[in-house]
């Protein structure tokens, strides 16, 4: 055999592949190292204000010791409705765009339509339910976080459904088909199965994307510095006290800020491991 | 016949090389087949009888290539209809050949015999020489059908053949008759009687050729039909 | 040659029949009777209209619009193209195999089971029995039968394609097809499914579509050769191999299809 002759060309293919690897990884580190920053301040600042009366008592006023209990379960009765409103609308349209509107211009009015609110800032979405139903009832309330909190929700749950449920081959519906099944069926027990970890996981992540919104609770469900599990009143939340108490100049409201801020990224970074385990575990 | 050539090249060039290695062997048992006629009408000849066994060496290594070369086709090509009937027939006809060049080397072993004994002049077996200068020819004729797979050529190896069953019936009375007049012939028309059996077996397998020739056309197995039923069939597919 | 020579009657008619997706006319003119509890292959170049006519079998065009069928197609003297067919009835008599493995994502004994419930409402012991039987009869069931609990899509290919068989025959169909059911499978797992097939000749119509031309030789008693949505030949498999009548189909058997 003939040893390898190492032309001018292979040296040049070499050091560009060398070139090409190092771009990608300074990126990379440049990514990575702004994350990190973020996630070592948040640790850093957050952990001195954890205790357990973080738990246990309401937002106090300045100068007094307190907690977040009722921020924390405003969040998660917020958070909990607007995902149990959400997701069952959303699988639902998602299932009606992917099995029963893959063609014509309904399917893609509603997709285009989706695709609007998918990107609509929060912001947008908070003041139209201001518009529409607290200026209709008249005062602030937990209804309507939750409200604009779904309206989010929706759009992500749809589009992680379709895209998940037109992953599912064709052949596996022809299957269905082919021993007799009818359509419903055929997508209850196959299709919606077969992709049941892309939608948990679709879930999961509007899930995380409505546990940190902040401006769509402004408008709607404004804050409460009390406890209270009415959602027919004005409720307190994580990202909104956060919102509060880091722009204030007192010392204490900025340590619980930090601590809410440690909170939140510790429940989306566990959603968000949660949701990769979960779908690795099922597509594989 | 199909004519039009395989999406592979390699698989024309393989079917091409065993027919004509066919064409080939055939070639070299016509030639060992005139050899042996020759020693019974000429004289003496005493590299003759070497010259024959020589060739017939060869042959016998040419068929066993050529059979090889058939398995080679089958195990690779998985060959279908046509292709499938031309490489069963070829191992059929290569079977056929290297026979007739066996029984062209009993004739040459009969008629080297023959020549050192004086009972029985070569007048009185004329007929014998005659009736192998049949087979020789339906021996050609057999292979040139081959070679354009000419079905009508083939059935004319067919008519060709009772006559050489014919000239064996006549040849076989003639020597009786000798033997009965003289009876120290009998050694000298024996070896002229196994001559004729020869010829006549020759004449046999020239027709098997043929009718391996019209299997591989017509896709019929035809050989117990008789000459009509093959007739018909032929006059039915123009 | 002469290993059936006992009266065949035809199950799966053909009448002037023709199919178009959209405007594209994919089968033109089929005459074609299938016979009953026998193996019928259908051979040809890609895009010839083998998939598409074996498809409308069991209807599973009318799933799309803009495909549809004219004529006549008819299985055991019931015509199956009229409006007011049971499509899934229809299904449950003719099964399916397609040509990936479709396991569905649920356990082996699930996929079994999927089909006999939708038609059939067995107690559990027999439909243990049902999902067994399926089994055996796709030679499957000494490789699956303590792991029944597992997911279908645990399997290797191969036993998953002998899943879908089960999963097939499982619903008793009388005809089964197999929509080029090997070629996503390596060769020892095709000679099961070959060897399959020989089994269960006889109690089921079987009809093959076949890229693989020494598979149709191999499996089948008689082979529809297709070109350009048109049916050239159909007869004995042994005579389509050794001796066809067309000049058409011995080019594409011999390879000389250009």
């Amino acid at each position: 055999m003939r040893p390898v002759v190492f032309s001018w060309l292979a040296w040049r293919r070499r050091w560009l592949n060398y070139a090409a690897t190092g771009l990608s990884l300074l990126a990379m580190a440049f990514g990575l190292f702004w994350l990190l920053w973020i996630l070592w301040t948040t640790f850093s600042l957050g952990v001195s204000g954890l205790s357990l009366s973080l738990f246990t008592q309401m937002t106090p006023p300045p100068g007094v010791e307190g907690g977040l209990a009722n921020a924390i379960v405003g969040s998660l009765l917020m958070v909990g409705l607007a995902t149990l409103i959400g997701t069952p609308i959303g699988i639902f349209s998602g299932i009606y765009l992917a099995e029963f509107a893959q063609q014509g211009w309904l399917g893609e009015l509603i997709r285009f339509m989706n695709d609007v609110l998918l990107s609509a800032p929060s912001i947008i979405i908070g003041l139209f339910i201001y518009a529409v139903y607290v200026a209709y009832r008249g005062h602030f309330s937990g209804w309507a976080g939750v409200l604009a909190l779904a309206l989010i929700v929706i759009p992500v749950v749809v589009r992680t459904t379709e895209n998940m449920l037109r992953l599912v081959p064709t052949s596996l519906r022809e299957a269905a088909f082919a021993l007799g099944a009818p359509r419903w069926h055929m997508i209850l027990h196959v299709t919606l199965r077969a992709s049941l970890a892309g939608v948990i996981t679709g879930i999961l992540l509007a899930v995380a994307r409505i546990a940190g919104e902040t401006a769509p609770l402004l408008f709607t469900a404004l804050s409460n510095q009390y406890w209270n599990t009415d959602l027919d009143k004005p409720m307190a939340s994580l990202p909104v006290v956060i919102f509060k108490f880091a722009m204030s100049p007192f010392e204490d409201w900025s340590r619980l800020a930090w601590a809410g801020v440690f909170l939140i990224v510790i429940m989306v970074l566990a959603l968000n491991i949660m949701a990769r385990v979960l779908f690795r575990r099922k597509t594989i | 016949m199909t004519t039009q050539q395989h999406m592979s090249k390699q698989f024309d060039i393989e079917m091409e090389a065993v027919r004509s290695g066919v064409l080939a062997m055939g070639g070299r048992v016509e030639a060992q087949l005139v050899r042996a006629i020759a020693a019974l009408s000429e004289d003496e000849n005493p590299e003759l009888l070497d010259t024959i066994k020589r060739h017939e060496k060869e042959i016998n290594q040419m068929q066993i290539d050529i059979d090889h070369q058939c398995a080679q086709i089958i195990a690779k090509r998985q060959p279908a209809a046509v292709d499938l009937r031309m490489v069963l027939t070829i191992s059929k006809v290569v079977n056929d050949l290297e026979r007739i060049g066996d029984e062209a080397k009993k004739i040459a072993r009969k008629a080297a015999r023959l020549q050192g004994n004086e009972r029985l002049t070569r007048i009185q077996y004329f007929d014998a020489i005659h009736a192998g200068e049949l087979a020789q020819a339906i021996l050609h004729r057999a292979l040139n059908a081959f070679a354009r797979l000419d079905v009508d050529e083939a059935v004319a190896v067919y008519d060709a053949d009772d006559r050489i069953d014919v000239a064996f019936d006549v040849i076989t009375r003639q020597l009786v008759g000798f033997m009965m007049e003289d009876p120290r012939t009998i050694s000298s028309a024996l070896e002229v009687m196994f001559v004729a059996k020869s010829i006549e077996r020759i004449g046999d397998h020239a027709k098997n050729i043929a009718e391996a020739i019209v299997q591989v056309v017509m896709g019929k197995d035809v050989r117990h039909a008789s000459l009509e039923e093959i007739r018909a069939e032929i006059a039915e597919r123009k | 040659m002469q290993k059936q020579e006992t009266a065949l009657t035809a199950q799966i008619c053909f009448r002037d029949f023709a199919f178009y997706y959209g405007g594209f006319h994919a089968l033109k003119n089929i005459h074609l009777d299938i016979y009953q509890g026998v193996v019928t292959a259908f051979i040809g170049p890609s895009g010839c209209g083998k998939s598409t006519l074996l498809r409308t079998i069991n209807r599973m065009y009318s799933l799309y619009p803009g495909q549809r069928a004219e004529g006549h197609l008819s299985i055991d003297g019931e015509d199956i193209l009229g409006k007011d067919v049971d499509l899934n009835d229809l299904r449950k008599r003719v099964g399916m195999v397609f040509q990936k493995p479709t396991p569905f994502p649920m356990s082996i004994y699930d996929n079994i089971a999927y089909g006999v419930r939708l038609h059939e409402h067995l107690p559990r012991s027999e439909m243990e029995a049902r999902v067994e039987w399926a089994l055996r009869k796709a030679a499957l069931w000494d490789e699956v039968k303590d792991k029944l609990k597992q997911d279908g899509t645990s399997l290797s290919g191969g036993q998953q394609q002998r899943l879908c068989i089960a999963r097939g025959i499982a619903v008793r169909p009388r005809i089964l097809l197999l929509d080029e059911p090997t070629s996503a499978l390596d060769p020892i797992s095709t000679l099961h499914i070959e060897e399959l097939i020989s089994e269960l000749r006889g109690e089921f119509t079987i009809v093959i579509v076949t890229h693989n031309m020494q598979q149709a030789a191999r499996v089948s008693d008689y082979t529809a050769y297709m070109y350009l949505g048109e049916l050239v030949e159909y007869n004995k498999t042994d005579i389509i191999f050794f001796k066809p009548a067309k000049k058409e189909t011995e080019d594409y058997i011999t390879g000389r299809f250009g």
